[in-house]
């Protein structure tokens, strides 16, 4: 309980961190909102001095964190220039999307990296081990933005699969079942985007700390005792690489959801990524902020679940001190 | 035994690797800048050794391509004029690591035919040249990086994991701080702070230092966990009741644990920093045309319907993947070496 | 044919107490509809496209991004409208208008029982109550500056319930043109909020379809964030083809929000919408390659009227602290640098790389498109690399033996050259521009930057030396552009916020233009606007490059589809558009 507690103060103060930090990298980006109706010559120069005027772009930046703040207690999360509506009712939906869309290339990201890894750990300098090094060196030579690309165009080809979006057009009408179905449709190019674009990073640092756990003594043992294959590997070995894999749980967390932006917006995912980008060309900073808010939020879940993962699963963390 | 010869024989590899890429300017055939307007986009060319007679030719020949008269930027081989390819030929002058200046390469055909062994791109410009001189600034700037990156993550990760307490709790804060923060911002901030035109060494260095700090969070957090499982264990304990000193357990016990992190880091990161500047490319922050970077190649392929129409604009990707298999080579080697060792 | 059988049902059930379907209404007695000559389409059907980015506001007051405005257009109408196949202006909401003999008083008579989306009555009070929202300094709409003419706002009288006098401080050319685009808005639910002091809150796109009406063609009928909006049929709407059937014979209108040009051009590929506009020459080239087998045609509709340049920094930077740049100004002052600059630029290639050879190349502002305005005299500087050395040399400039350019005082001639990211077409001119140049012994620096870092340095801190952007593409009148070519205009790039023009032929655009402004004869105007073209293209403050073509594809079974040069290139008759049966539905489409 009182671990908990922590966690959420901790949490708090990094939000609050990263709020000011927000407010004082967006004061240093050049350019602001109201910019580019400067290039319609149908504007008159007054005409957006007035708009900045009238959103406290004239104000200091302490005043305009001071507002966003009362805004942020009173619920609103700032008021976005672009939509003239309060942020809050912008990211609701958008993070619930991104959410599903995350959510899920973790979880799958996760169930093909483990055992992958844990597999090749285990057959070293062989043939599988050589081709899935292969074939995780051509991912992280790739952009995920082209991977999506790639995808995009073969799902172009063959027809079958839709080419972005989240939902079609008829969705409404549908029926509970078809519904699902055309969301998994619609998931099965941003989703297996980001598990290949993850998988790299996840499938060699669980591979890597597989053979450092393969090579402890009580593995030996455990194999002269007879115990063997599968049940060697995942029921002994995996837990005891527990502990650094936890971190990377935490970490991909947070990795996904930055290279989720990308490919949010060429898949046409309507999540925070689309509405983060616009938003911060656009310098639309209370969304910018919002979104950040939103994503750090994410995190910090993502770290509480993989510390409490690693309660669940790492004996020695269990008695210790935590 | 064995495993000193893997070492080796993955050392060998990258050490030609980079070699060939050192000497670019010899063993590329063209001016990686030089514009061919007439031959935007043009295919990989071909090498013949059969003739339109059927003549057999040991030295291997090219044809020169020309536009289809109806299609854009479709070409075909105009089979009128045999061009064989030669060795040692003279060409554009080039100079080696800034010291050794030349004007022969190791192959090229004799004029008005180019020969482009990976296309060409938009503008014309031989892509093989691009990818041979790119890499020498990508590559630098990766591994450079990278160093940066292990060095701040490494230090980090160490003091946080192993003294605990608030020391631990600010330094993870501090890491997943890094990880949220709008890096967009910063950037254009660090733009606009610049003068307007900064040479490619500037770039250079520019790069490595943004790509550098900004990435030392996830090896920190990454080796902060080794550490903490590592501090728990019982021989650490019974070294500390021997009278050990931190800075002995450290280095005795606990960094040997990290190793393996940071040689799957390395070798990681090189291939996603190269990367990356695709990104910092897009806010002005990139190496900036004509010189040519991976980076800067990789963001063609961005744009759908070269992707789609052009399949040689995938040959940087490619000569990434080789670069990169060739550090993880050299990462494993050197893990199992560490490891043989403290068994 | 099952749906006419359906709909006649429908049509009997309802009658006219059906407001909330959205089924067409026959017409009515004293219902002033305005009669298209079309071919007579079908009704049914919905119709999908897709947008680079979200929507951000249905407001047609405050609304700023290309995409908002898009949406706006299709629910809302105007009182004269540009007709964008003839460029000409013509009756909409009103049914005819005068001009009294100095041209300076409008007299707007409107079509008799007209209703709004929502089923309510249009009169003279709704127009009254939008120019006033327009003009209200408070709400800072970006159109207001379009309604002040003289430096004094337009004044609005309602003369009876279906006339309006509009009363200018002067003469002005083509004014009519200025109420195309200008919604009528709904008093009857606006006027709350407005005197409220909340109307850039109202009509966001969270407002519910049922507070929002329009005189425009479609109704909202749902929005989904993120994702997509959904329009409907406005079956009030005030326009009938031959055969008094009321438009839009369109069911639904559905926007996409896609993310970026790339996917808009996938998903038009892959079938899922049936109109795409703007694409890029690439893409073009890409997309029409499989044109046999996925029954959808290309359209190149030849040069837009957007014009790509390169201007040179001339801004006064004796307040800013850039020396350096300072320094260059005196090479770029010079009148023969810029000429030699525009004659070493090889337009050819930029035509031929960038737009693939969909474009035109551009030696004024008035791309070859605009048939009213062009000047057909303009000169043509050929592509030539001698006469750019001789203007160079003749300007004191000379080489060193490597080749480098240096002026009078042995100083390099060195500069750097910004332009947007988030446009690559512009990009690769950067590209070929550097390589033309360099021709000279000019080494040019190409540096890209993010879009608002961009404006940041052109409009605010002048901390730049060249630049290349693009302007243009909105009407096809001169009046517009006065901004661009008056000297104390915002957008006069080159050198901003002079209080009086620095050249002597700055100062004679400025009287040109002004003069073409009060002139209403159109041949006196065309020889005021050829003759400032002529100094502009002389003095080369803008480096003029190229025009892309406008591009659009669109389903081979779409009827009466006539894309158009000017914006919005598709939809600008989507009342009019239906889908021919027979030719194979959208696939997705409930029979």
């Amino acid at each position: 309980m009182k671990y908990l507690e922590r966690r959420v103060i901790h949490g708090l103060l990094l939000l609050i961190g990263v709020s000011i930090l927000c407010f004082a990298l967006s004061a240093a980006a050049p350019g602001n909102f109201f910019d580019e109706m400067k290039l319609n010559p149908q504007i008159s120069p007054s005409t957006v001095a007035g708009l900045r005027a009238r959103y406290g772009f004239d104000q200091p930046l302490v005043w305009r964190y001071g507002h966003w703040v009362e805004s942020v207690l009173r619920g609103e999360w700032g008021y976005s220039f672009a939509y003239n509506c309060p942020v809050r009712s912008l990211l609701l939906v958008r993070a619930r999307n991104t959410l599903i869309l995350t959510g899920l290339a973790t979880l799958l990201a996760w169930l093909i990296a483990v055992p992958l890894g844990v597999w090749t750990a285990n057959r070293r300098g062989r043939w599988d081990d050589r081709l899935s090094m292969a074939s995780t060196s051509l991912l992280l030579s790739v952009p995920e933005l082209v991977i999506a690309l790639v995808l995009l165009y073969w799902a172009v080809r063959i027809h079958t699969l839709p080419v972005g979006g989240m939902a079609s057009v008829d969705f409404g009408g549908l029926g509970v079942q078809a519904k699902l179905f055309d969301l998994a449709l619609h998931l099965v190019v941003p989703v297996t985007t980001l598990v290949l674009a993850s998988l790299p990073l996840l499938v060699r640092h669980i591979r890597a700390s597989m053979i450092e756990v393969l090579q402890a003594p009580f593995v030996q043992a455990a194999r002269a005792h007879g115990i063997g294959g599968a049940r060697l590997l995942f029921r002994y070995a995996l837990p005891a690489a527990a502990n650094p894999l936890s971190s990377l749980l935490g970490l991909s967390v947070g990795a996904l959801l930055s290279g989720s932006l990308l490919v949010e917006v060429i898949t046409g995912w309507p999540g925070l990524g689309p509405l983060l980008l616009d938003a911060a060309l656009a310098r639309d900073i209370y969304v910018v902020v919002g979104a950040v808010m939103a994503s750090t939020l994410f995190m910090i879940f993502g770290g509480i679940l993989a510390d409490i993962l690693l309660v669940a699963v790492d004996p020695r963390v269990r008695l210790g001190k935590v | 035994m064995r495993k000193k010869q893997k070492i080796v024989a993955a050392l060998m590899l990258l050490v030609a690797l980079h070699l060939a890429i050192l000497l670019a300017g010899f063993i590329a055939p063209y001016n990686p800048a030089t514009q061919n307007r007439d031959f935007p986009f043009v295919p990989p060319t071909r090498f013949h050794f059969a003739d339109a007679r059927g003549h057999f030719h040991l030295r291997p020949f090219i044809y020169q391509w020309t536009v289809r008269p109806e299609g854009f930027n479709e070409y075909e081989e105009a089979r009128g004029r045999e061009y064989p390819v030669q060795f040692f030929v003279r060409g554009p002058e080039y100079t080696i690591a800034g010291l050794v200046r030349s004007d022969v390469h190791l192959f090229g055909v004799e004029g008005p035919a180019r020969i482009f062994l990976a296309g060409s791109d938009g503008f014309g410009r031989d892509q093989f040249s691009r990818i041979m001189y790119g890499g020498q600034i990508s590559l630098a700037a990766g591994l450079l990086a990278t160093g940066i990156s292990l060095f701040l993550g490494l230090l980090v990760g160490c003091i946080s994991g192993f003294y605990g307490s608030w020391i631990d709790e600010s330094a993870m804060r501090l890491v997943e701080l890094f990880l949220v923060l709008p890096w967009l911002y910063l950037l254009l901030a660090v733009r606009s702070f610049l003068p307007l035109h900064i040479s490619p060494t500037q770039t250079f260095f520019l790069l490595v230092a943004v790509i550098g700090t900004i990435g030392w969070a996830r090896p920190a957090r990454l080796v902060r966990g080794i550490v903490l499982s590592a501090k728990g264990r019982k021989y650490v304990t019974a070294s500390r009741g021997f009278g050990a000193t931190d800075s002995y357990i450290l280095r005795r016990h606990v960094l040997p644990h990290t190793y393996g992190v940071l040689l799957t880091q390395a070798a990681l990161l090189v291939p996603q920093y190269i990367v990356a500047e695709v990104t910092l490319s897009f806010l002005g922050l990139g190496v900036s045309e004509p010189v040519s970077s991976w980076g800067n190649l990789l963001a063609n392929l961005q744009q759908y319907n070269v992707l789609a129409s052009y399949w040689w604009m995938f040959a940087p990707a490619l000569a990434l993947v080789i670069i990169s298999l060739g550090y993880l080579k050299v990462a494993n080697a050197i893990h199992e070496r560490l490891q043989s060792d403290s068994i | 044919m099952h749906r006419w059988g359906c709909f006649a049902t429908l049509l009997l059930a309802c009658g006219h107490a059906c407001f909330a379907s959205s089924a067409p209404q026959p017409p009515q007695h004293g219902e002033d509809l305005l009669v298209t000559d079309n071919q007579i389409g079908r009704y049914g059907g919905t119709l999908v496209l897709a947008q680079r980015s979200e929507p951000k506001t249905l407001n047609p007051v405050t609304a700023a991004d290309a995409p908002s405005r898009e949406v706006i257009g299709r629910l809302t109408a105007d009182l004269i409208h540009i007709n964008r196949w003839t460029q000409n202006t013509e009756p909409a909401l009103a049914k005819a208008w005068s001009v009294s003999n100095d041209g300076r008083v409008f007299t707007v008579k409107l079509r008799h029982g007209l209703r709004f989306s929502d089923g309510q009555p249009f009169d003279a009070d709704d127009v009254v109550f939008s120019f006033q929202v327009y003009l209200d300094e408070n709400v800072h709409s970006p159109q207001r500056d379009l309604l002040v003419v003289g430096g004094k706002p337009i004044k609005v009288q309602k003369i009876d319930q279906y006339s309006v006098r509009f009363t200018l401080a002067q003469p002005y050319a083509a004014a009519e043109r200025i109420f195309d685009s200008l919604a009528m808005m709904p008093r009857h639910l606006l006027e709350r909020p407005y005197k409220a002091g909340q109307f850039a809150q109202a009509l966001t796109l969270n407002t519910p379809p049922a507070e929002i009406a329009g005189m425009g063609p479609f109704r909202v009928k749902q929005y989904i964030p993120g994702q997509r909006i959904v329009l409907e049929r406005n079956p009030f709407y005030w326009k009938a083809d031959r055969s008094k059937n009321r438009l839009p014979y369109l069911d639904e209108l559905v926007f996409l929000f896609v993310g970026n040009e790339d996917a808009q051009a996938i998903r038009f590929q892959a079938g899922e919408t049936d109109i795409i506009s703007r694409l890029s020459a690439e893409n073009y080239a890409l997309l029409s390659k499989d044109v046999a087998t996925r029954g959808t045609d290309f359209f190149d509709l030849g040069p837009s009227l957007e014009y790509d340049f390169l201007v040179f920094n001339l801004n006064d930077l004796r307040s800013k602290n850039l020396d350096s740049i300072a320094a260059k100004q005196a090479w770029f002052q010079a009148v023969k640098f810029r000429q030699a600059v525009s004659s070493a630029i090889d337009r050819d290639s930029i035509v031929k790389l960038v737009y693939t050879g969909h474009g035109a190349a551009l030696w004024g502002n008035v791309s070859p498109s605009n048939k009213l305005w062009t000047d057909q005299m303009l000169p043509h500087t050929p592509y030539s690399l001698d006469r750019a050395r001789e203007l160079l040399k003749s300007e004191g400039f000379s080489w060193r033996s490597d080749g480098q350019l240096i002026d009078r005082q042995g100083v390099a001639v060195e500069f750097s050259v910004i332009t947007s990211t988030s446009n690559a077409q512009r990009m690769k001119m950067a590209t070929l521009i550097q390589d033309d140049l360099g021709k000279l012994g000019m080494n040019v620096h190409v540096v890209p930057l993010e879009f608002r870092a961009l404006l940041d340095r052109v409009f605010q801190t002048y901390d730049y030396e060249a630049s290349i952007m693009a302007l243009g593409g909105g009407d096809a009148d001169p009046n517009p552009e006065m901004n661009v070519w008056l000297s104390n205009g915002g957008t006069h790039l080159w050198r901003l916020g002079e209080a009086r023009p620095a050249t002597d032929w700055e100062a004679l655009i400025d009287q040109l233009m002004q003069k073409q402004m009060v002139q209403l004869k159109y041949k006196e105007r065309k020889h005021l606007y050829d003759q400032a073209q002529e100094i502009i293209a002389a003095n080369v403050p803008f480096v003029f490059l190229a025009t892309p073509n406008i591009l659009v594809g669109a389903r081979k079974n779409l009827g009466n589809f006539k894309p158009a040069i000017l914006d919005p290139n598709t939809l600008w008759n989507v009342e009019q558009l239906y889908f021919i049966p027979g030719n194979g539905a959208r696939p997705g489409e409930k029979p």
